[in-house]
């Protein structure tokens, strides 16, 4: 009796891992299916709120016609390559910081200071020196990624135990090795938690960017959709947007495993999984 | 790197004078890297290396903010600026608590929240903005619900991490002296994950103010951020100036205020972050 179903759920009687991962996600297809059913029952205004059925068909047409390939192309390589410079700048500064007085009395009050202002206000600015494009909508990602990273390499660093560091001067570590050797790859939980939070702000940043004023991009084809009243079509770029943002985060957590996986401090840097 | 040195504490008037000199002999060390950048800005200007059109001068910028001040430019729309940030998180943190106490002492809450807030966390939720304003119009009420929308998930789950953190032990102890459920949520959860939720309404803070002037600056409908677009669409680059300044020094004040905040309420926090 039950073979079948014994077979499905594993000999050790626990169910297997795509199960376990896969019943995680049972409450977002109730979500789902919930929204289908409330807009199907006329409960919601269809005007306002497409189904999900509707929304899907919108995104598979997008997809199909390649207007959502073509624009989120142009936003990824926006976000990512704002990522990725403002990321390098961002240890570079953070080590600096980190390592020199001199170079945190000077970017700290600079780093204290505009760490809470929107970057996307800059971007009138920008627009005016840069024009509307890729200069404009990369340099406010660079701006945005820099200071996360900023302020997790230096307090990473900072709070490695000066022992590791007097250990390796005492066997004859020279300064620079001291920096690659001992000082990043301790400090290395931090700055991806810190490029983490970047990756957040890379994407929030282009569709802002994208949505005041730019002629191509995710965030300007979920905008004109909205302005122009085709609802199913708004919902399904965001849903787009959505997935995107989920799957880029997962990887890079991912990623984290892989990188930290000899970090005993792995489960507090990922800490919200 | 974010504090300021503190002056040491005089007991006479001579000492207080001394404390108001080393203050002040603190704030210039501070700040020097600003002016530092502002006379640069200057420079640039005086050796006619930019156009006014796209760097105004800074006796241009500080003119059109005195003017600005004067004729209740700032004040008006930073107030309905605030208001809708603060509107926004005071929604996010009451719901995000509830939420978050909510899935850490119920198994079917955990399970049903749980894969939403992981999706939703990071999900950029300013490409919302043209669903809020279709569903909630222009005003004040479309930003005030993204800004919640954007700062409960934050306030979800630094809450429930310190929920969950609480010590088995002082629930055991709680629970053997016969408290409820309802009396465990308020008198030993809620206060001991408080340390937690002041930690979240400080990361949110900027979040909150971040979202308003953004949403303002998409969407329109007044406030600090609609301000700054109508300005650099007339190519009136000094009140620009103005409106991101004053941004940056809101943005600032708020999170000065908060950390003084922290060092009164509970001090042992700053410990605990670190780690």
């Amino acid at each position: 009796m039950g073979t079948v179903a014994q077979r499905l759920i594993g000999a050790a009687g626990a169910p297997p891992r795509w199960l376990q991962s896969g019943a995680r996600f049972v409450p977002v297809v109730l979500a789902l299916t919930l929204w289908q059913v409330i807009v199907d029952l006329g409960l919601v205004n269809r005007d306002f709120l497409p189904s999900f059925s509707d929304t899907v068909a919108a995104l598979a047409h997008m997809i199909r016609n390649g207007e959502i390939g073509l624009n989120l192309f142009v936003s990824l390589y926006r976000a990512l390559s704002g990522l990725v410079i403002g990321s390098f700048l961002g240890i570079g500064i953070g080590l600096l910081m980190a390592t020199s007085a001199r170079a945190d009395g000077f970017f700290g009050p600079l780093v204290a200071t505009t760490y809470s202002l929107p970057k996307a206000a800059l971007v009138p600015l920008f627009i005016l020196w840069f024009g509307i494009g890729d200069v404009t909508n990369i340099l406010t990602v660079v701006l945005a990624c820099l200071l996360p990273v900023i302020v997790a390499t230096y307090h990473g660093v900072k709070a490695v135990p000066p022992v590791l560091v007097w250990s390796a001067r005492a066997m004859g570590t020279p300064g620079p090795a001291v920096l690659w050797r001992i000082l990043l790859p301790a400090a290395l939980g931090s700055i991806l938690t810190g490029v983490r939070i970047a990756l957040s702000f890379c994407f929030v940043l282009t569709i802002s960017a994208e949505m005041i004023a730019a002629k191509t991009g995710i965030g300007k084809l979920i905008f004109i959709y909205g302005e122009n009243g085709a609802y199913a079509f708004m919902f399904g770029g965001l849903m787009a947007v959505v997935i995107v943002a989920y799957a880029a985060d997962r990887a890079l957590v991912a990623a984290m495993h892989y990188i930290l996986r000899w970090d005993d401090s792995l489960h507090s840097v990922t800490s919200y999984d | 790197m974010t504090d300021r040195a503190r002056a040491p504490a005089g007991s006479s008037t001579g000492g207080a004078l001394r404390r108001i000199a080393a203050m002040l002999r603190d704030w210039v060390f501070y700040a020097y890297p600003l002016v530092l950048l502002v006379l640069l800005w200057e420079a640039a200007n005086r050796l006619g290396l930019t156009r006014p059109l796209f760097l105004p001068s800074v006796p241009d910028v500080i003119r059109q903010f005195a003017t600005m001040l004067v004729s209740g430019e700032i004040v008006g729309p930073l107030a309905l600026s605030l208001y809708r940030a603060f509107a926004g998180l005071a929604l996010a943190t009451a719901f995000g608590v509830a939420i978050g106490l909510f899935m850490s002492r119920s198994r079917f809450a955990h399970w049903a929240f749980d894969p939403l807030v992981s999706i939703a966390l990071p999900t950029p939720k300013i490409a919302f903005v043209p669903i809020f304003i279709l569903w909630f119009g222009i005003d004040s009420l479309s930003k005030i619900l993204l800004v919640a929308f954007t700062c409960v998930l934050p306030m979800v789950v630094a809450t429930y991490h310190g929920a969950v953190g609480v010590s088995r032990s002082v629930i055991w102890s709680a629970e053997a002296m016969g408290t409820s459920e309802s009396k465990m949520l308020y008198r030993v959860i809620l206060p001991a994950c408080m340390p937690y939720i002041f930690s979240g309404v400080r990361v949110t803070t900027p979040v909150a103010l971040i979202t308003a002037f953004t949403a303002e600056m998409i969407a329109g409908g007044g406030g600090v951020g609609a301000n700054l677009m109508f300005a650099q669409r007339f190519f009136q680059t000094s009140t620009v100036f103005v409106d991101i300044l004053v941004m940056l020094i809101t943005g600032f004040v708020f999170d000065s205020i908060l950390l003084r905040l922290r060092d009164r309420l509970i001090p042992w926090q700053d410990e605990a972050e670190r780690q």
